[in-house]
């Protein structure tokens, strides 16, 4: 019985489709977000990439493909004001959790489930079930997630770069050091040597202010003994670090070097990455932490920015921060395998959000994702590896501003260049980078070391919601606080500071989070399982 | 002389019928202030609600003082509001006699070509953005690299950096004097114009008389623009609670966030940044109330101390 009343249910929801069919020879119109990087000669509303997916996928299926786009720095603000007026696109997307989250809580977007089986065979095959389990959640609370969001397949997901120079190294007559007490012995050699002069100052430092430990947690977590913490305590804690047992030693062997002049005085001053980019390429300082590709990256080369002006300056990967209760792991978090969410608001109607659902799945098929994401061989690379990576990859103004094109954003299912396998994804990080592909490499193979998966959780957490921003504002004036005040009161600031991050809403958070692990309803990797 | 007589019209009507055109004229201020100051007010409303995006102000949940007690209870509430106050009445202190006392300068420079060229420089920081002026005082005023620490010290005058920007105290005194800076050109415009409108045989009677230059502009100049210092003092205490965003943004950071979290970032944390508008709609309605407090407040004090208010 039940199973005739399914069969009929689906023939009525595929004539249901195929029901409108009058109007098949109409064209609908296809609104598709996008970022705008402000990369010049490149109009991301008219570009290359727009007229390939309009000739190819467009035009057999009678979609008018459309272009908006919004600043990718307040896309989350913009794009929110767009769902709140009603004006979004058919297909948004963001970076931005805390909004999809509210999404879905006020019930603003469509609930995709139908539409990926029906129409999403390829996406389904790209992203694989584990991934596109993080764009579920059961919101009406009936024991089966529902699919409110896909998420974009991360190629890379490392996420820490610790770099040294070389040639400092050199000139100290030091090995490269691996553990904790060889860095501090490095950091204080190169401070008395005066490797830079005055202006020496070892230890490259700035408070990332939206989100003040998360950086800093890659130091402070080698300090954390494992033996006390439980995984339920590794959940609940997980934007707290500064409260696990011994990550106070942590903070306390910074405030050491703040005062013996390695971190510099002016850490705590916002709207100084300026001046810290400035002293990393005019070779200033010994040591600097940020993504694993950073010296090699295109828009901010310190590699080549710091042969310009110190000859033979040279950042290598290192990997210090040994935790002892660990056996000596040297913890690395990585991003989760979900980059940015994909959803489709409800003002979308159901022809469009399957002529959307159908465009993600033609983006899906490999070689429609191959020229999405490289463009055309001869005009953006010169040629291909065996293989079938492309090499020569031309920089953005190398290309003509018609074939101008940016990968990620316009071919947003997959967050990096995707060439098949895990393998060839690796080889194709490096490739782009002539003449340091070895320390590419390795800087990836430290990355990856010891690797957790960053936590998240598969229902809201309100309390996140609620205190999230004002426990990150004061976890940023406790991190000011303890590396900078006087030594011989670091107990007492520490644990000020503890009591006031907990009062400004991070007691609410933990509590809720440990409830929501204790559910089960988390992902992410407890160190202590690696 | 001859003058025209006027027909006085009886009733309402008869105004309207003589003077439809400058009604018609005033349709379109009055449309303005309706469509973008007033039809917004609107939205306070969502202040009282468990705001939904998707179902609009008309829609969503009505919960009452809710959004009050939840932000008015988090810890940073109090101190934001603290700093707000401490801030402007410093800014007010400090900032509100500058003008007047560069207005009365200017009008008694002699050389027209100076005057004019002093008034351009005083005014030219007030058309800076304050991101602008952030870069230059982290030039400025940084610890250790900032040029006048950096001067001090290698003079051997100091031997600990001043910590303009990191002390709360010094990094309160730093953003009152820059406030200051950047803004007392600008409000010298109005004292200027306010003085120009001094009948001049006043001071001509008042030199007759032997008054020397200070006696002038005691006795004659600043009681000649008393109403306008008024009317900007009672403006001014009606700001008291109103704070830019971007001021206490860009200047501030996290070793002083004790000194320089106010309500404009407190708002962009709590509310705009998690999307929690309702609660960040709450938080400016409640300082508007305070605000309109306030300045009712001044306009009856300056009344009662025989002055005109501004209402």
């Amino acid at each position: 019985m039940k199973k005739t009343l399914a069969i009929l249910l689906t023939l009525a929801l595929l004539l249901g489709i195929a029901g409108p069919s009058l109007a098949e020879d109409e064209w609908i119109t296809l609104r598709v977000e996008t970022y705008d990087r402000e990369i010049a000669g490149l109009n991301v509303t008219d570009c290359w990439q727009l007229k390939y997916a309009q000739e190819h996928f467009g035009d057999p299926n009678k979609i008018k493909l459309e272009f908006v786009s919004y600043a990718r720095w307040t896309e989350g603000d913009l794009l929110t004001t767009a769902l709140a007026g009603g004006t979004a696109p058919d297909l948004c997307l963001t970076y931005n959790g805390g909004l999809v989250q509210q999404c879905i809580d006020d019930e603003g977007i469509w609930q995709l489930d139908d539409l990926l089986n029906t129409y999403g065979e390829n996406l389904k095959a790209f992203l694989g079930d584990e991934l596109l389990t993080y764009g579920q959640s059961d919101h009406d609370g009936d024991g089966t997630p529902e699919q409110w969001y896909i998420p974009a397949r991360r190629i890379s997901r490392a996420n820490v770069g610790n770099f040294i120079r070389e040639d400092w190294l050199k000139a100290l007559n030091m090995e490269k050091p691996t553990n904790i007490e060889e860095f501090t012995a490095y950091l204080r050699a190169a401070k008395e040597a005066k490797l830079a002069g005055e202006n020496t100052s070892p230890f490259s430092f700035g408070i990332y202010a939206p989100d003040p430990l998360y950086n800093v947690r890659r130091f402070t977590d080698a300090f954390i003994d494992f033996t006390k913490v439980t995984k339920e305590d590794w959940f609940a804690y997980c934007k707290n670090p500064e409260m696990l047992p011994g990550s106070k030693e942590g903070f306390r062997w910074m405030n050491t070097l703040y005062h013996e002049g390695i971190i510099p005085e002016t850490f705590a001053l916002t709207d100084n990455d300026q001046a810290n980019d400035t002293a990393l390429i005019m070779g200033y300082n010994g040591f600097f932490s940020q993504q694993p590709d950073q010296p090699w990256r295109t828009d901010k080369n310190y590699q080549i920015e710091l042969e310009k002006n110190v000859e033979g300056g040279h950042w290598v990967t290192v990997n210090p921060f040994k935790n002892e209760s660990l056996g000596g792991k040297t913890l690395h978090d990585i991003y989760a395998p979900a980059g940015l969410s994909i959803i489709i608001p409800l003002t979308t109607d159901e022809k469009t959000a399957v002529a959307a659902m159908k465009y993600l799945d033609w983006m899906a098929i490999p070689e429609n994702m191959f020229a999405m994401q490289n463009g055309i061989e001869g005009i953006n690379y010169e040629g291909l590896t065996d293989d079938g990576i492309p090499f020569g990859v031309k920089s953005a103004d190398a290309v003509p501003d018609e074939n101008k094109m940016h990968a990620g954003d316009i071919c947003f299912i997959s967050n990096g260049l995707c060439y098949g396998d895990d393998a060839k994804n690796a080889a194709a990080l490096a490739l782009p980078f002539k003449g340091y592909e070895d320390d590419v490499v390795a800087s990836y193979a430290d990355a990856l070391t010891d690797a957790w998966t960053q936590i998240s959780f598969t229902v809201s957490i309100q309390a996140d919601t609620d205190y999230g921003a004002t426990v990150k504002s004061a976890q940023g004036k406790f991190l000011a606080d303890v590396v900078s005040c006087d030594p011989a009161e670091f107990d007492a600031v520490y644990d000020a500071g503890i009591q006031d991050i907990l009062n400004s809403g991070a007691q609410q958070m933990i509590d809720e989070f440990r409830a929501a692990y204790n559910a089960g309803n988390y992902r992410g990797v407890f160190p202590g399982d690696l | 002389m001859t003058t025209r007589s006027i027909r006085k019209p009886r009733n309402n009507a008869g105004w309207l019928h003589r003077d439809w055109r400058l009604y018609v004229m005033l349709i379109l201020p009055v449309a303005f202030y309706l469509i973008f100051c007033y039809k917004p007010m609107v939205g306070v409303i969502i202040g009282f609600q468990k705001f939904n995006m998707f179902k609009g102000m008309w829609g969503s949940k009505w919960i009452g003082l809710e959004n009050f007690r939840f932000v008015m209870n988090m810890p940073d509430f109090p101190v934001a509001l603290q700093n707000t106050l401490w801030l402007n009445f410093l800014g007010l202190v400090a900032g509100f006699p500058v003008p007047i006392i560069l207005a009365i300068l200017l009008n008694e420079m002699k050389s027209i070509k100076v005057k004019k060229v002093s008034q351009t420089l005083l005014y030219l920081p007030h058309f800076l953005s304050w991101i602008i002026i952030g870069g230059m005082v982290l030039q400025i005023f940084s610890p250790k690299t900032g040029i006048i620490n950096a001067t001090l010290l290698r003079l051997g005058w100091i031997d600990k950096s001043i910590p303009f920007l990191t002390d709360g105290p010094h990094w309160q005194a730093t953003y009152t004097l820059i406030g200051v800076w950047q803004s007392m050109g600008w409000g010298t415009i109005l004292y200027l114009s306010a003085i120009t409108g001094i009948n001049m045989e006043l001071f001509e009677a008042a030199k007759i008389d032997g008054a020397n230059k200070l006696q002038q502009i005691w006795h004659v100049t600043l009681p000649g623009i008393r109403s306008t210092i008024v009317i900007l003092l009672i403006l001014n205490v009606g700001q008291m609670m109103n704070i830019s965003f971007d001021r206490p943004y860009v200047l501030g950071n996290p070793m002083v966030q004790n000194y320089c979290d106010v309500l404009s970032t407190f708002v962009y944390r709590a509310g705009i940044t998690n999307s929690q508008f309702a609660r960040a709609t709450a938080v400016g309605l409640f300082q508007s109330v305070v605000g309109l407090i306030l300045i009712t407040g001044a306009n009856i004090i300056a009344r009662r101390l025989g002055e005109e208010g501004i209402w």
